[in-house]
């Protein structure tokens, strides 16, 4: 900790004196860090958004990965770079707000400056279509008639589909009388969730509707529009903070960027998520865009890493 | 399907169309041939020109890319005894030792023959039972699953040549690698000893390019330097001949079938395939008992089921909306890019960009054969550069290969750390292929374990007992398991004197 | 004497005992569930157990059936190379792809009977700095860069 803020004051000593070097900023290519393999949803929507963004900042861009260890490592290592912006990750609720609760990683909270969000999508609890349970109160039933019968699936432990199963279960009161069972990826599980080995996984829309499932609830403030007669977990009797969840991310540089080149990023940034080309590339993707600036993402990052403590806590991590 | 054939076949035989599939190809088989390259790596690098393509350009791109790799990476494993994925690590079992007797181009025949044919039936049953090929790959939940891992865990017997107590050992080894890291089941950290880096555990590729490439580069150092100016006599490939098939077309058949069966179940992959059907071949050619020494059934088994699993893992990608390995995973969010939602609705919604998908696939595996021997002719004088030259470039290669997979320099540590290691363990007898065995169905293993105890709560027998799929493989797993140690220890009895 | 103590009997030793040492430290976590499929050992142990036995095993033939591991032509070579191998996958990631590359090459090349200075110089830029411009500048999928610039 003293270590961090040490060297986080350092960096920025060292940036305010080479101050007048953010006018020419960006003089070489920004690396945008993909924490997980190529081909995964989290790197190609960073490609799909990292020609505009190069465009908007008037400088290249480029997407690198690094993968492992549900996209800590690639934020374990980002953290110790220097914060030049030139170097930034796009970070997920769980890399940047889970992972290091459960996680003996060198980073937390305040190891980042946040730039923007970029997406967020609300996540669904649903069940496999030939089941009988119709909606939320059909499981509390059933699990409290049977317990230890049913079971939720998760593509792994800490991972965000296995925050929604447990905020709904947990919100429900019933998270004890049903068995979890993890399984490596989503892929996996929704297997076994269309062959009825699991009978309830939480995930957003797009994977959703992926195979013939029964959504019971969604984690969003409001009703989908896709989905008008899905009831939202507020509605179903789940109180805050387990009644909403979203599947966000956005951009993160190591803490202690200089201000005015923050902005210039947020700027560009902003500039990305609105251009036409990245708009149509979110439609075609199914990807719900989401942008809040530096300071509003800061705010919502630390809130947001407050209230997924009390869902760790629930989830048993 | 069928009926969207002519509107496929309009998509495909465009001058775009045939491009991409002729350029994919050649760029997969160059880059697979490479030592330290597989796969990953290749379809990595064409990634991002697939995202201003049209859907069924990007999706051939990929799978062209993808089935030219994979029987690319047989050419390392047999020239130089270098396989840059864990998939090609059965074929140089036999064809290292073939190239070693000088007969490269033939064992490189054997190999593109088998790859071409593994393929083309793979392609065919694609097309034509990909709906009752995913139902199956339904009916193995985790118990299922596990006795079938069970089962490709015994082939390390078969493939320990010298000395079957160290290629168990080595196989426990690999398996313990794979526990380094989170938890599956309740996410904890393992082995890591507050080390960030190991969270993400080994990385499997990193240690298979270590044991097998990096340590062989360590090997021949640690030998008189080669006197010859050329490292492989390899002058291009040499077709077997067809009467040479003679008594082979069985284990032939059989391994495209392993292929396929082993390909539709989700969380496999080619490696275990050509594992199983390397051990299924040496326990039933008539050649078996020549596994191991230059033997082409042995060529032939491990190519043919590699390459059927290419077009097995597309049933469940394209049938089911569920990834068959990690590069249909990256297909499947590739088509969600361009707008389309993979599922159970998938073909019914698409069917000219699924019949040009599968058709395509069919052209790629019939193009391996023209491009393998065009490529080989060209590449034959590059493979005759002078020993020096080959080691540091292989050196230099795995590197580059090792450091794309994950994009992570720790990667590098791990292929040096196991170089060095499998050179040391490769000098006292100790056989690579059962540690990659062990690696790459290690986590499978173990998970599939403990999802079902957790299903059965916690009892083993029940395992058994309401699942006869689980029951019969684990059955065969057994007699798998003490057939050749019976045998090994009736054929020893009387040899003993001459062996000591 | 030399029967017993030699290279073979020396690394099955090493073997038996990190499995031993890892096997030991299965104990030394504290995890917060022990229950069979739920404790993170329960598989690890089954495995480092027969780790343990099948090195036993093998140790006691080794010491049993004493034979002679093959020959190495020549120690310094070889322990060249092997250290020149270790140190430079650890230090891509904090150096870059291509200034190790070449100091590599240029040791590699010599180790395996290249003595032409010129060659070896030739070919130890040209080939990692052949990579470097087809990864990072070509292909925009850039390997480890220096300290220095961004550019290699």
């Amino acid at each position: 900790m003293n270590i961090k803020t040490f060297s986080g004051i350092v960096a920025s000593v060292v940036i305010a004196t080479s101050a007048g070097a953010e006018d020419a900023f960006p003089e070489r290519p920004i690396n945008l860090i993909a924490p997980f393999n190529a081909g995964g949803g989290t790197d190609l929507l960073l490609r799909g958004l990292a020609p505009h963004f190069a465009e908007a900042i008037g400088g290249d861009a480029f997407v690198s990965n690094m993968a492992g260890g549900s996209g800590t490592v690639a934020a374990s290592a980002l953290q110790g770079q220097r914060a030049d912006g030139y170097q930034l990750g796009y970070f997920s609720i769980t890399v940047s707000t889970i992972q290091p609760q459960i996680k003996n990683v060198p980073y937390d909270v305040d190891s980042w400056t946040p730039i923007c969000s970029v997406a967020a999508s609300p996540t669904l609890l649903f069940t496999n279509a030939d089941t009988p349970y119709m909606t939320a109160a059909d499981v509390v039933e059933a699990a409290t008639a049977n317990p230890g019968e049913l079971v939720y699936g998760s593509s792994g432990p800490g991972a965000m589909t296995h925050l929604t199963t447990v905020a709904a279960f947990a919100g429900l009161g019933i998270l004890d009388k049903l068995k979890h069972l993890p399984f490596q990826g989503s892929g996996p599980a929704v297997k076994e969730l269309t062959s009825g080995t699991i009978q309830f996984f939480g995930d957003t829309e797009i994977l959703m509707s992926r195979g013939d499932f029964r959504p019971l609830m969604v984690f969003n403030s409001e009703r989908l529009e896709s989905y008008p007669d899905v009831p939202t977990a507020t509605e179903v009797g789940i109180e805050a903070p387990l009644n909403e969840l979203y599947l966000w991310g956005g951009l993160f540089a190591p803490a202690g960027l200089d201000p005015a080149v923050t902005s210039k990023l947020e700027a560009a940034c902003e500039t990305a998520v609105s251009s036409a080309g990245f708009q149509e590339f979110a439609a075609n993707s199914g990807t719900v865009i989401n942008f809040r600036g530096a300071e509003a993402f800061d705010t919502f990052f630390r809130q947001q890493y407050e209230a997924n403590g009390a869902l760790i806590e629930a989830a048993g991590l | 399907m069928l009926s969207s054939l002519p509107d496929a076949l309009a998509i495909l035989l465009t001058v775009e169309g045939l491009l991409v599939l002729v350029m994919g190809t050649v760029l997969g088989i160059v880059l697979g041939a490479m030592p330290g390259i597989g796969s990953t790596v290749a379809v990595a690098m064409v990634l991002p020109f697939t995202l201003t393509m049209g859907q069924a350009p990007a999706i051939l791109l990929l799978l062209a890319v993808y089935a030219g790799s994979v029987y690319g990476g047989s050419i390392a494993a047999i020239l130089i005894n270098t396989p840059g994925t864990p998939q090609s690590a059965a074929t140089c079992l036999d064809g290292y030792p073939m190239a070693q007797r000088g007969e490269a181009g033939l064992a490189l025949g054997w190999a593109t023959v088998a790859s071409v044919i593994g393929g083309l039936v793979s392609a065919i049953v694609l097309i034509f039972a990909a709906p009752q090929l995913a139902a199956f790959a339904l009916e193995f939940g985790p118990i299922e699953t596990f006795a079938l891992i069970l089962l490709g865990m015994t082939c390390i017997v078969s493939v320990s040549t010298g000395s079957v107590i160290k290629g168990l050992l080595a196989g426990m080894i690999g398996i313990f690698l794979s526990t380094v890291g989170g938890d599956p089941i309740i996410g904890e950290m393992r082995f890591t000893f507050g080390q960030w880096q190991l969270f993400a555990g080994f990385n499997l590729l990193a240690v298979v390019i270590g044991v097998f490439a990096l340590s062989e580069v360590l090997m021949r150092a640690s030998t008189a330097l080669s006197q010859t100016s050329e490292l492989v006599d390899f002058k291009g490939i040499v077709l077997p001949k067809l009467a040479m098939w003679k008594g082979r077309l069985k284990n032939l058949g059989k391994s495209v079938l392993i292929g396929n069966l082993v390909g539709v179940l989700p969380g496999t992959g080619a490696a275990t395939a050509a594992f199983i059907s390397y051990a299924e071949g040496r326990r039933s050619s008539s050649n078996g008992a020549n596994y191991g020494t230059g033997e082409p059934d042995g060529i032939v088994s491990s190519e043919a089921a590699n390459n059927a699993v290419t077009g097995g893992a597309l049933v469940p990608t394209m049938a089911l909306g569920i990834p068959g390995d990690a590069i249909t995973a990256v297909m499947l969010a590739t088509l969600t890019l361009h707008g389309i939602t993979p599922g159970p609705k998938l073909v019914e919604d698409n069917p000219t960009l699924i019949a040009a998908i599968f058709t395509g696939f069919f052209i790629i595996n019939l193009l391996l054969l023209p491009l393998g021997l065009i490529l080989s002719r060209v590449a034959a004088p590059i493979l005759r550069v002078r020993e020096a030259y080959m080691m540091t470039a292989i050196v230099l290669l795995c590197a580059v290969g090792v450091y794309f997979v994950r994009g992570n320099p720790f990667d590098l540590l791990v292929m040096g750390a196991a170089g060095v290691v499998g050179f040391v363990l490769r000098r006292q007898g100790f056989p690579m292929a059962p540690l990659v065995i062990g690696m790459v169905l290690g986590p499978t293993l173990e998970i599939t374990l403990r999802q079902g105890l957790i299903l059965t709560d916690g009892s083993f027998a029940a395992f058994f007992v309401g699942h006869p799929i689980a029951l019969v493989l684990g059955l065969t797993a057994l007699v798998a398991l003490l057939l050749p140690l019976l045998r090994h220890q009736l054929a020893r009895r009387p040899s003993r004197q001459n062996q000591e | 004497m030399t029967h017993i103590v030699n290279e073979r009997v020396m690394v099955l030793l090493a073997l038996f005992l990190v499995g031993g040492g890892l096997y030991a430290a299965t104990f030394g976590q504290i995890y917060s569930s022990t229950e069979t499929a739920q404790s993170p050992v329960f598989f690890p142990r089954i495995i480092l157990a027969l780790w343990m036995l099948l090195a036993l095993a093998a140790l006691v033939q080794a010491v049993r059936a004493p034979s002679d591991t093959a020959p190495v032509t020549s120690w310094p070579r070889l322990i060249v190379l092997l250290l020149a191998a270790v140190t430079y996958t650890n230090v891509i990631g904090r150096e870059g792809f291509f200034l190790p590359s070449v100091v590599f090459a240029a040791i590699s090349l010599p180790i395996f009977g290249i003595r032409n200075p010129l060659v070896v110089g030739l070919y130890a830029v040209a080939v990692p700095g052949a990579l470097v411009l087809f990864f990072n500048h070509l292909l925009g999928m850039p390997l480890p860069v220096s300290r220095f610039t961004y550019l290699f």
